[in-house]
């Protein structure tokens, strides 16, 4: 019994060093840009770079739109097969887990051919219409996330009861959606928005390949070019990404949309 | 003209047809009972009331008004789920407020009528609770204030009782019965406990297959049942076979015995086969006991059940249950005894399938 602890202390801690020393090795090399002495140069630099600061920008607002495109589309969707299509939910749960096993480079080329600028939709015959296509990518990237958080939070709260519930108090559906369902999943929907906005923030292939200013691009970019700035740049990843987990941790911590039930 | 019709109501999902020429009028104030197993399509009759489903065949009215082409918010109707179906994001104020303000009114009669039905389930003290702060019982009574508020004309119930333990059960169906007599809403429960229905209901559905097998006052139900199945489902029966002895005369024989019906044989010859129905509880061992007939059997168990002693005796090869009522001096039968079951002939009722 105390060797199985023992073992188990040596896999956890086997666990971490594995995860956190080139974590720390990484951070240590930033603080390193100024000779003999720690410093945030490095940082510094970074955050003074326009680049920088556009790439951030653009890939922010991608993740936002993402969000909210992705939501509108996953919200619904979640909903209605719960409460009128049940039978076609493995279907809509195969689609959904699609985007993790076919590559991203595939989807993106497959777009390229589908909505060039010759094609009968030629999304990517202008700048909007290619920050439309790159929108629609990271949606369908982030789509098996999105749809488990938002499916999950509806099956705690039994969507079908309470859809009755309200139309026999005399709700129409806008009402039904916007006061009695959209509040009680909005763990879910939060949880699936951190997700999304961690992917959107460090996807490399979809912006590169489609070819807009977005933030993982710029990682690439920097890391291809300079020594200490791309370690600044992956602590700084880390510390988005980071900050999207304990978000969530703490918007599922802190529901209180508790579901009534027996 | 009553007030809620159910008129040839058919139902079907695929090919299976679950609700099959359901007729049923309902009078203003009246509460009524759909009593059945799993499965009978009592909930599916709730369901199309509420507009939840549509049926298949057949209208319901309510007030002389049509409801087949109105949608489920159109209705005005409340109702009460088994899984209490309260809104998590809001408080016990505003889930009984809610259908209310969907109906846009104003603020100061949303206030006054919240406040009146959360005094009439007593529970104002905890306006400001959400649901899963609360107890099953008291979720069910913001449930039913909130199914109340907006002055339904019809009030559906579906099991909401059935989650709940058997203590609160008892008083909460108590507290549904006697605010449903202060408002005289006309009210439809669902239920498969039979005790719930008998004990609440002005009249009783029961159901079976898709169909009504008998409906009636609570006491119609249990003493007269119709069927066979009502017999076996409301209230626990023994079902004895018995042959005719004199038609003319209006006996039976079960085993030995030979035992005068009160109610009339009919069209059946020396011989035939003949069910007929008895309450454990219609007998008595008791010589003085006013029984203007008798069967002898011999004793098979006893057990002692609290309240009363329940003994099973063979009769011609009919396992025959009675119950007796628990005294300090009650002696239990014992396995093989010979006993004389005193009853009288008004309480054997002829089982037509």
């Amino acid at each position: 019994m105390k060797t199985q602890k023992i073992l188990a202390w040596i896999a956890i801690a086997i666990g971490v060093i594995y995860f956190f020393v080139p974590l720390i090795g990484t951070f240590e090399f930033s603080l390193r840009m100024r000779r003999g002495e720690y410093s945030a140069d490095a940082y510094q630099s970074v955050f003074s770079d326009m680049q920088f600061r556009e790439t951030f920008g653009f890939s922010m607002v991608m993740a936002l739109l993402t969000i909210i495109f992705g939501m509108l589309l996953v919200v619904p969707t979640a909903y209605w097969v719960r409460l009128r299509l049940p039978q076609i939910r493995p279907v809509i749960e195969f689609i959904t887990l699609l985007p993790l096993v076919i590559p991203a480079i595939v989807i993106v080329f497959g777009y390229l051919r589908l909505y060039n600028s010759s094609s009968w939709i030629p999304f990517t015959g202008s700048t909007s219409g290619t920050n439309a296509l790159l929108v629609l990518s990271y949606i369908t990237l982030s789509l098996p996330y999105m749809y488990r958080a938002v499916d999950t939070a509806m099956r705690a709260i039994d969507v079908r009861t309470l859809t009755e519930a309200a139309e026999i108090l005399g709700a129409k559906w806008p009402t039904i959606m916007l006061r009695c369902i959209f509040p009680n999943v909005m763990s879910g929907v939060l949880s699936g928005a951190f997700i999304t906005f961690a992917i959107v923030m460090g996807e490399f292939t979809m912006a590169a390949l489609l070819n807009r200013p977005a933030f993982g691009p710029y990682l690439q970019l920097v890391g291809a070019n300079k020594a200490y700035e791309p370690a600044a740049l992956a602590v700084i990843a880390f510390a988005i990404t980071w900050l999207s987990m304990g978000l969530l941790q703490l918007v599922s911590r802190f529901s209180k949309m508790a579901p009534s039930r027996p | 003209m009553s007030f809620l019709v159910l008129d040839n109501i058919k139902k079907s999902f695929g090919q299976t047809q679950v609700v099959k020429d359901f007729n049923m009028s309902i009078e203003k104030g009246e509460f009524v009972s759909f009593l059945g197993p799993s499965g009978c399509g009592k909930t599916t009759v709730l369901r199309m009331i509420a507009g939840f489903e549509n049926p298949s065949d057949g209208t319901i009215s309510i007030n002389g008004k049509n409801q087949n082409r109105l949608k489920t918010n159109q209705r005005n109707i409340g109702m009460v789920f088994q899984a209490y179906a309260l809104f998590p994001n809001m408080n016990v104020f505003d889930n009984v407020a809610f259908g209310l303000k969907v109906a846009g009114k104003p603020k100061e009669e949303i206030e006054t009528r919240v406040k009146e039905m959360l005094a009439l389930i007593r529970l104002d003290h905890l306006a400001d609770r959400y649901p899963y702060q609360m107890s099953g019982g008291q979720q069910q009574r913001v449930a039913l204030a909130r199914a109340l508020a907006p002055k339904p004309q019809v009030l559906l119930l579906d099991e909401p009782l059935s989650a709940l333990d058997a203590k609160i059960r008892v008083s909460l169906r108590e507290e549904i019965r006697q605010i449903q007599r202060q408002l005289g809403i006309t009210t439809v429960f669902v239920t498969h406990d039979q005790e719930e229905a008998l004990s609440i209901s002005d009249r009783i559905v029961v159901m079976n297959a898709g169909r009504a097998e008998q409906i009636g006052t609570p006491s119609e139900i249990y003493n007269r049942p119709n069927t066979r199945f009502v017999a076996s489902f409301v209230g626990t029966l023994n079902i004895i076979e018995a042959t005719v002895a004199d038609p003319s005369a209006n006996t039976v024989k079960v085993g030995d015995n030979t035992v005068r019906l009160r109610e009339p044989i009919g069209a059946l010859n020396v011989d035939d086969k003949i069910s007929i129905a008895l309450r454990p509880e219609a007998g008595s061992l008791s010589e003085s006991a006013k029984g203007d007939t008798a069967i002898v059997g011999k004793v098979i168990s006893s057990h002692f059940l609290g309240s009363v002693i329940r003994t099973k005796m063979d009769v011609g090869g009919n396992q025959i249950s009675f119950d007796m009522f628990n005294a300090p001096d009650a002696v239990l039968p014992q396995p093989g005894e010979v006993l004389t079951l005193r009853f009288s002939s008004g309480d054997f009722l002829i089982v037509r399938d």
